[in-house]
């Protein structure tokens, strides 16, 4: 497969839209409980964000197409699937932390001195089935750029529609 | 440091402020197997360490903060905790429940309760991270609001966030009903916990922690806890759900209570507001709400961040309003003008008041001003109804204790007391406590539910919405299909007593476990049976295999709340309420006419519990049923038993 095509055809990811996120952790909690079997949030692959008055946004792996997770690396424990996954090969991993300071959006973590991050859940992540608001998705870049454009369009449309004076 | 029964961290810590020490102890078997967590062992302790020789502001007095078996974990909604007190407000049991994020990070922080005793000798304030606890200097929060103290606090320890309950200026300034605050925006409310907090000195407590919570049968648990989110997001009620709590909040209620004549207008005076719509639940949405928010882990989501963009009160910003504080704040002070109703709220939340016993203050002093109470020249301003900007005026008078805020922070029964001239007539209160915005003689059964309250004029103890929204096969599948009609009858007083019985041990197991309201009282969905289903999968304890168990340990929580009152020498006589619901006929609306039939309710109440009709007073022999024999003693001791 000529490399080209690879970087077209990137991975899934979990998406957050600011918009719908609430702030409840439920995907804290169930990420937890699905990888450890306990509820714990400093447990989770996924973190929830509040800010001061009304943001509330969730973080998790991106799935880096040239992820700096694994370039920062010393020891090669991270590693890209053949499926396109970032994935922590454990034994190999030393507890350095320098994958966590390399990632932009602190999505990856060390817990009990392993670096752990989201696995999608074998392609059905628990956190997106149970977001009670769908703020969490799994979605393609491809989706979230046309979605982008679209509510670009719409934005151009209305303020169109303002200027001459039509409404709805 | 192992407990039996999981669920639970199994440490409870208990804080001397006096001589400036914290222990660490373990949680007592029996207090998860006979009370389940959170309000339930509270009672028990509290009932234990409070005599009634001990002032609520006292040293002696204990704050309680609690949470239960399932708080932090994947079951929904998980995010409440309970604070537990003897009431500055009333002189009774005392309990505020809560919200947000602070109860699940106590028990990561390492600890199911936390019973605070003694008094600091300056201001302090407590912090647990991850296990660790240390008593700390608050002269710099002193004198703080709420957002201000938990962005200091926040601020100091840097990420992950401490989670920081807190008092703002009128818990300090000992207001009676003073409430404590937690994630800047819920409240800890009702019965004047932040003024106990304050009187120990104690300005905050700040938790953070990496403890795992862990369930006995894992995978029963989270099957469980997925159904549970499949109820409350999906299907009939799910829609239901989505479409009133998950798009307008508690606010919806605002156009349904005026509908059924339930909405508490002008000091309670009647039942219907005209201007409704000018408070209601389309024009927040619309014109206020920026951003919905939620507490921990929860599937309905009835949390919103309102914004007031132009006005005199440009700029205000706070989460909500809640449906209460549109009434206590707006309709009940004749108050259509929506940002001054946000402003007072805003500011309640800042100060640290409830926003409910606030309102009921200024509807006291308006209708004082009113009938010639109070004048403009000893108040310094007038007092007329539906003036916002005097809701906005007093809330700041009454948080910093200036002028007739003074008289007002002592609550309305006090209130009255002190300026006399017949006002106690107009201070709608139960046992001391301001009431809530409902109104029984409209909906029958939420007259007993204030009477019968063991905190005072509360909903949250007993309210039923089965009568209220009349789901009558929800009442024929608990009460039986002959009983259903009688029961959805909002106008009839028959089978009230049973009603508000079984709905005040249903929420004795909500408020254990501890889980939120929405699920039992409104969709009325989850119920024992649900609740032994968890219970067991989460803690292991065969009892609550039975759902018989569970609701003998409903009625027991109950019990042990009113032997704390009855010890205090509560009995029938207090178990009433205002004259305007006894005596006044309601103006307007679907219950025109009508007043709280109060006494054949009350009978069928304690009937239904085993009481004795004629004192209110519990029997030994009920107590023995329920294994409270040792607290039948101390009734005894106290002459408030009755001895069968």
């Amino acid at each position: 497969m000529p490399s080209f095509i690879r970087e077209v055809e990137n991975l899934p990811y979990v998406y957050c839209s600011p918009d719908l996120c609430t702030g409840c952790r439920a995907c804290e909690l169930v990420c937890s409980a699905v990888h450890e079997k306990v509820f714990n949030p400093r447990r989770s692959r996924i973190r929830v964000v509040r800010e001061e008055p009304a943001i509330d946004v969730a973080f998790t792996c991106h799935q880096c197409t040239n992820a700096p997770c694994i370039t920062a690396c010393p020891t090669g424990a991270i590693i890209e699937l053949p499926s396109g996954l970032v994935s922590v090969d454990e034994s190999r991993c030393i507890g350095c932390s320098l994958c966590v300071e390399a990632c932009p959006f602190g999505a990856i973590y060390l817990i009990d001195g392993v670096a752990k991050k989201c696995d999608l859940c074998a392609g059905d992540p628990a956190c997106v089935k149970r977001c009670p608001t769908n703020a969490l998705r799994i979605v393609y870049p491809e989706q979230i750029s046309a979605e982008k454009r679209r509510d670009r369009a719409t934005a151009i449309a209305r303020s169109k529609m303002e200027k001459s004076g039509v409404t709805e | 440091m192992t407990f039996d029964y999981k669920g639970y961290t199994g440490r409870y810590l208990r804080v001397d402020l006096s001589r400036g020490k914290a222990v660490e102890l373990k949680m007592e078997k029996w207090w998860a197997r006979y009370y389940i967590g959170g309000s339930g062992i509270a009672a028990r302790i509290l009932f234990d360490e409070v005599p009634p020789t001990i002032e609520p502001l006292s040293p002696e007095n204990r704050l309680i903060f609690a949470t239960g078996p399932i708080t932090g974990t994947v079951y929904p909604p998980s995010g409440r905790w309970t604070a537990v007190t003897k009431s500055p407000l009333t002189g009774i049991w005392g309990e505020a429940n809560s919200g947000g994020y602070f109860g699940p990070e106590l028990k990561f922080s390492g600890f199911d309760l936390i019973v605070v005793q003694g008094r600091a000798p300056k201001p302090t304030y407590l912090t647990i991270d991850d296990g660790e606890v240390e008593l700390r200097s608050a002269e710099h929060l002193w004198g703080k609001n709420t957002n201000e103290t938990t962005t200091i606090i926040e601020e100091e320890f840097g990420e992950p966030k401490m989670r920081v309950a807190c008092i703002g200026q009128a818990g300090e300034n000992l207001v009676r009903f003073a409430c404590i605050m937690n994630d800047r925006d819920r409240a800890a409310g009702r019965t004047g916990v932040g003024a106990v907090m304050g009187s120990k000195n104690l300005k905050a407590i700040a938790v953070r922690g990496d403890l795992n919570i862990e369930v006995a049968d894992f995978d029963k648990f989270f099957e469980l806890a997925e159904d549970a989110y499949r109820r409350y997001t999906t299907g009939e009620w799910g829609k239901a759900c989505r479409e009133s709590l998950g798009t307008y909040g508690t606010t919806g209620l605002v156009d349904w209570e005026n509908e059924i004549g339930r909405l508490p207008t002008k000091g309670h005076s009647t039942g219907v507001f005209e201007r409704a719509g000018e408070v209601g639940p389309k024009r927040i949405r619309d014109e206020f709400r920026i951003h919905r928010r939620s507490c921990m882990n929860c599937a309905i989501q009835c949390k919103y961040v309102s914004f007031v963009r132009g006005g005199k009160y440009a700029n205000t910003i706070c989460s909500g309003p809640e449906y209460e504080t549109i009434v206590s704040l707006g309709t009940n002070c004749l108050n259509a003008d929506l940002p001054s109703i946000l402003h007072a709220n805003m500011l309640c939340n800042l100060y640290g008041l409830d926003t409910i016993s606030c309102g009921g203050a200024i509807s006291f002093a308006m209708e004082c001003f009113e009938r010639g109470a109070l004048s403009e020249e000893e108040v310094g301003m007038p007092l007329r109804w539906g003036d916002g900007d005097t809701v906005v005026k007093l809330t700041h008078m009454i948080a910093k204790r200036e002028g007739i805020g003074a008289i007002l922070a002592e609550g309305v029964r006090r209130a009255s007391q002190i300026i006399g001239r017949g006002s106690e007539k107009w201070a709608i209160h139960v046992k001391g406590l301001e009431v809530s915005g409902q109104d029984g003689r409209s909906h029958q059964s939420v007259g007993l539910t204030h009477a019968i309250s063991v905190i005072g004029g509360a909903h949250l103890r007993a309210l039923s919405s089965i009568d209220e929204l009349g789901y009558m096969d929800i009442a024929a599948q608990r009460f039986g299909e002959d009983k259903a009609k009688a029961i959805c009858d909002r106008l009839s007083t028959e089978m009230k007593g049973v009603l508000v019985k079984d709905v005040e041990d249903l929420y004795a197991i909500v408020d254990s476990l501890l889980t939120c309201k929405y699920g039992t009282m409104w969709p009325p969905m989850f119920y024992f049976d649900d609740y032994a289903k968890v219970l067991h999968a989460a803690t292991g304890i065969e009892d609550f295999s039975k759902p018989g168990e569970v609701r003998l340990a409903a009625e027991r929580i109950v019990n042990v709340k009113r032997a704390f009152n009855s010890r205090l020498g509560l009995s029938r006589k207090d178990d009433t309420l205002p004259e305007r619901f006894l005596k006044e006929p309601m103006p307007a609306g679907p219950g025109k006419g009508k007043v709280v039939e109060l006494e054949p309710m009350l009978n069928d109440y304690y009937a239904a519990r085993n009481w004795d009709f004629a004192t209110g007073l519990q029997k030994r022999s009920e107590l023995t049923r329920l294994g409270l024999e040792d607290i039948a003693e101390v009734l005894e001791k106290n002459n408030a038993l009755i001895l069968d």
